[in-house]
């Protein structure tokens, strides 16, 4: 860019004048190379095909996330007794409280006693009282009762966790909790 | 000169239109400012809409945007052309009425958008809100300033068109395409009305609009401004010509292309989102040619920068163009929109553009421009100092934060835990780690905006010691060559090459694996004969782009050429196929019945169409369009989305992704771009009615971290029931699949999903009446992302559905 080259053009505009200067090389690279890569990319991704499209890459990704789920499950053989069980490990119970505490109490109240969501702490039940109904209500939502679906948006772990915990409060019948509503779940005697 | 050419005029400019948008834009600018300073206090401390509805974050952030840009750019640039129009043509305007009807039509319509916007009358379309009577008349002021424009250029007296005049060109006939396009409505009442566009259909004209906006509002006329006023004030020769005629040619064809990139990874199809990307990179040099051409141009008169203001304001106003026009292709990269979309980091990229880039150009050209229209000087070149230095430090500020907050949002989002579930399943988690960043956003809006009021207070010094400067000059009349016809410049090697390239560029692009290397060929072959014939005749080529810019016409016709084939190619196919779609799928429906009715009937499963059947929205009840009308006056798009896209993070924390067909009987589509809060294309029966009912009048009752605005005018404010059948009507003429029962039973249908929902809520010891905006607005959202509620009581006891 030395001064040789700036060669001022006749005419002049307002007093403007204007050099004609060549183009510098590393800007044409620029705008040459960016069209000789969209139209490489055009070609990989619509012409030939050869890349997923976000939805088949979606799908490739769910599909291994739940293969991933399938193994953890048959490991873990979650069931009415597992989840009791980790209602008497404190650990994940802090985990469960912590859980209950930031995304149920809105609904179901700090002490369990409902509002918006029925009571968890006396011994009726509207979908069922055995602990896997509950997982299956946590994961899979009540829609048209206002429940909400938490399984993908927890994650497995923290619906167990919660569960296990909401366990904990039953029979606590908190004092100014919502009247019981759905039907009497006695818990059978473990053999 | 000579003195005894008997061709000489006395020109007198027309000073006087250019004083009036100058302090239009004075004021204009002070307002966009501090609207935008009250709408950031209100994402870091939502009680500062004291609880007012038209003080709300939805209401002020659609009158923030439109003051910054319409009011504030838009007035700088009326009088930026005006000005060096008038002496780049060596002409004074061709009809004073016609600029006065300009400049007052304008404020004129900037106060009825100051007025409605807050008042919730809107259409709900980015930067497109106003509604369609001011539509109409921001259309008839812009034909009145093209009209005036043009008959300037034909009285010229200069032969030549100078490159600030090509931009202002591509500016005004390509705003006039885009507004008219996009606003297309049918009106149902004086101040509402439905697109004509729908879903997908909606989102492309929309974001065609929206980006070029952005392209030809805030960059091309500020290109333009830039080769006038920059190259005065530095006293230095423009760069380089040739790089002017390159980069301007590349960047008006190249711009209207890249609109798509607002809508990547949403259920646009996949050929236009490519489309989106790859022509947003290739924009990056286009844009920077304009940066280079004004940094360039200072070489030799660095010394200025030290000394003179307008100097620094314009550096780093180019400095700032160059930086967007950088990001911008990067943010289009599929996989960092990926990360960077719906967060603030855009909103970190469209400060630095308007903020860096338009305001800093807006400050720069005033304090040249003012002391010249009131012959003095400024009255302090120590304040405007100052205003420099506080004025830079308060941008910076403001685009680190939002990078910030933006990427951690992006992170918060996808971060998945051990198991491949969301690390951070509350929504709410990456708004809180946000709010100390929100902060320092608003520290540096402060900034900006305090020492834009030194300016203020320069400006009107300035103004008050001068007087208004009086522009008298003697130029030779042009006399009217024959030059070349407009047939043999628009039939010759430059535009033939371009036409053949574009259309076999347009060929590739739906050529299949065995016709694509034949295109490709071709194309190799006509970019070798057009370098050929650039080598050979490269005298011809320079003369024939000297010619057009002698030929005012040819050079409007090309450039209108340039900008609609971007727009020509992707809305045509998308319109027309999507356009399709819900009729198909109502034959494909329907021959089902009857096969199913008559067993005669041979019925084939066409598995597309019955994979759009499946997903194909069904029309909204009355009162859930009511609902939804209230969620596009109360601005709810400006923090929500509703399009989950197809990434698996998403899909953990909204559900199944969108499909194209969801959102397809939307007048106006609703996906919008930005996630203050969560998305909502799936909220429907997420909660209770009673959830909604808190969280709409206390959203901190339901999530104590959040910044929403409380709805509580909801509960008192009242929906017409008996005018939604006249709504329904409307949209009937544009395609949605309303029978004539609907219609005639609308006022019925609605108060009984009114009465529906206050019953469930009255029963959890809630009182609502069943005609209120809130009721309506809850039947809206639980309707999202699902098919059609139960409307009556008789309904919910069969099961609804």
């Amino acid at each position: 860019m030395s001064e040789l080259q700036d060669k001022v053009r006749k005419h002049t505009f307002d007093g403007i004048q204007e050099y004609d200067n060549k183009l510098p090389n590393w800007w044409l690279w620029t705008l040459y190379g960016a069209i000789i890569y969209a139209l490489i990319y055009w070609l990989a991704v619509h012409t030939i095909a050869i890349t997923r499209t976000p939805v088949e890459q979606l799908q490739v990704e769910m599909v291994a996330a739940a293969e991933e789920q399938l193994a953890r499950a048959a490991e873990g053989g979650l069931s009415n007794e597992s989840l009791a069980l980790m209602s008497t490990i404190p650990d994940r119970m802090a985990e469960g409280k912590a859980i209950f505490l930031q995304y149920c109490v809105v609904c179901h109240t700090e002490s369990g006693g409902g509002s918006v969501g029925p009571n968890l702490t006396d011994a009726y039940w509207i979908h069922g009282g055995d602990l896997m109904d509950q997982h299956r209500i946590v994961t899979n939502g009540v829609p048209a009762k206002g429940m909400a679906a938490w399984g993908n948006q927890l994650g497995p772990r923290r619906v167990e966790a919660v569960v296990a915990y909401v366990y904990t409060l039953r029979g606590s019948n908190v004092p100014g909790g919502k009247a019981p509503e759905g039907e009497l779940y006695e818990e059978e005697a473990t053999p | 000169m000579a003195a005894a050419d008997t061709n000489m005029r006395t020109v007198v400019y027309d000073d006087d239109v250019c004083r009036a948008f100058s302090l239009a834009t004075v004021i204009w600018g002070a307002v966009a400012l501090l609207l935008g300073v009250i709408v950031a206090t209100q994402l870091s401390h939502w009680q500062a809409n004291f609880n007012t509805s038209w003080l709300s974050f939805g209401r002020l952030r659609p009158l923030h945007t439109n003051a910054a840009i319409f009011a504030f750019v838009g007035n700088m640039m009326f009088a930026g052309i005006y000005y060096s129009t008038q002496r780049l043509l060596k002409v004074r305007m061709a009809s004073d009425l016609l600029s006065w009807f300009n400049f007052w039509g304008w404020q004129i319509i900037i106060v009825a958008a100051a007025v409605t916007l807050p008042l919730g009358l809107t259409q709900g379309k980015e930067y497109a809100e106003l509604i369609w009577p001011i539509d109409i008349a921001i259309a008839v002021v812009w034909v009145a300033f093209a009209v005036n424009f043009f008959w300037t250029l034909a009285r010229r007296n200069e032969p030549n068109l100078y490159v600030a005049i090509w931009f202002y060109i591509a500016t005004i006939i390509t705003i006039a395409v885009l507004h008219i396009v996009n606003s297309l409505a049918l009106p149902t009442s004086f101040l509402h009305s439905y697109p004509i566009w729908a879903g997908v259909q909606d989102a492309l004209v929309q974001w065609w609009y929206g980006h070029n906006a952005v392209a030809f509002f805030l960059t091309t006329p500020i290109l333009g401004i830039m080769y006038y006023y920059l190259p005065k004030a530095a006293d230095r020769p423009v760069y380089s010509y040739r790089l002017s005629v390159v980069h301007f040619w590349s960047l008006v064809f190249i711009y209207i292309w890249a609109g798509p990139h607002h809508l990547l990874y949403t259920a646009l199809p996949d050929w236009a989102q490519t489309l989106g990307m790859i022509f947003s990179l290739m924009l990056w040099a286009p844009s920077w040619g304009g940066m280079l051409n004004g940094l360039l141009t200072l070489r030799g008169a660095w010394d200025k920068l030290r000394t003179d203001p307008v100097i620094k304001f314009f550096i780093v106003a180019v400095t700032f163009y160059g930086m967007a026009t950088f990001e911008g292709p990067l943010l289009s990269i599929k996989s960092v929109s990926a990360l960077g979309h719906y967060t603030d980091w855009i909103i970190g990229h469209v400060h630095g553009g308007a903020l860096g880039w338009n305001g800093f150009m807006a400050i720069g050209m005033l304090y040249w421009l003012v002391p010249r229209l009131w012959s003095t000087k400024l009255y302090s070149n120590r304040l405007a100092e100052i205003h420099f230095w506080i004025a830079t430090v308060g941008i910076l500020m403001y685009v680190v934060s939002m990078w910030v907050s933006g990427v951690s949002q992006g992170l918060f989002w996808r971060a998945l835990d051990a198991d491949g579930f969301l690390k951070y399943p509350d929504f709410i988690e990456g708004l809180v780690a946000s709010k100390a960043m929100y902060q320092m956003r608003l520290l540096g809006g402060l900034l900006f905006f305090g020492s834009y009021i030194l300016g203020m207070v320069n400006i009107f010094a300035t103004v008050a010691k001068g007087q208004k400067s009086r522009t008298e000059v003697q130029v030779s009349a042009r006399v009217n060559e024959t030059g070349e016809g407009a047939r043999r410049l628009i039939f010759s090697p430059p535009v033939l090459f371009s036409v053949a390239l574009i259309a076999l560029m347009c060929w590739l692009g739906v050529a299949n694996l065995l016709t694509s290397p034949l295109v490709l060929g071709l194309l190799c072959v006509t970019v070798a004969g057009a370098g050929l014939s650039f080598a050979l005749g490269r005298d011809r080529w320079a003369r024939w782009h000297d010619l057009i810019e002698q030929n005012g016409f040819v050079f409007t016709v090309l450039v209108l050429f340039a900008i609609l084939i971007g727009g020509v190619v992707q809305i045509i196919p998308t319109v027309v196929i999507s356009g399709k779609v819900p009729s198909q799928v109502a034959a494909y429906q329907a021959e089902i019945a009857q096969a199913a009715a008559d067993s005669t009937v041979i019925f084939t499963v066409n598995e597309e169409l019955a994979e759009q059947a499946k997903w194909m929205q069904q029309p909204y009840s009355p009162l859930e369009l009511e609902g939804r009308d209230l969620y596009i006056r109360e601005g709810c798009y400006t923090c929500h989305s509703q399009m989950i896209r197809p990434l698996r993070h998403e899909v953990l924390r909204y559900g199944d992704y969108s499909r194209l067909e969801e959102s397809l009987l939307d007048h106006p589509f609703q996906w919008g771009s930005k996630r203050t809060g969560p998305d909502l294309a799936r909220v429907g029966g997420k909660y209770g009615n009673l959830w909604h009912y808190l969280h709409m009048t206390d959203p901190r009752s339901t999530s104590p971290a959040s910044n929403m605005p409380s709805y509580h005018w909801l509960k008192d404010g009242r929906v017409d029931l008996g005018g939604i059948a006249h709504k329904m009507q409307t949209q009937t003429k544009l395609g949605v699949p309303y029978t004539d029962a609907d219609i005639l039973n609308a006022e019925q249908t609605a108060r009984g999903q009114g009465q529906l929902i206050t019953d469930d809520l009255a029963a959890q010891s809630v009182e609502l009446a069943p005609d209120s905006e809130l009721a309506a607005i809850i039947a809206y959202l639980q309707r999202l992302g699902r098919g059609p509620q139960p409307l009556t009581s008789a309904d919910l006891a069969e099961g609804g559905r």
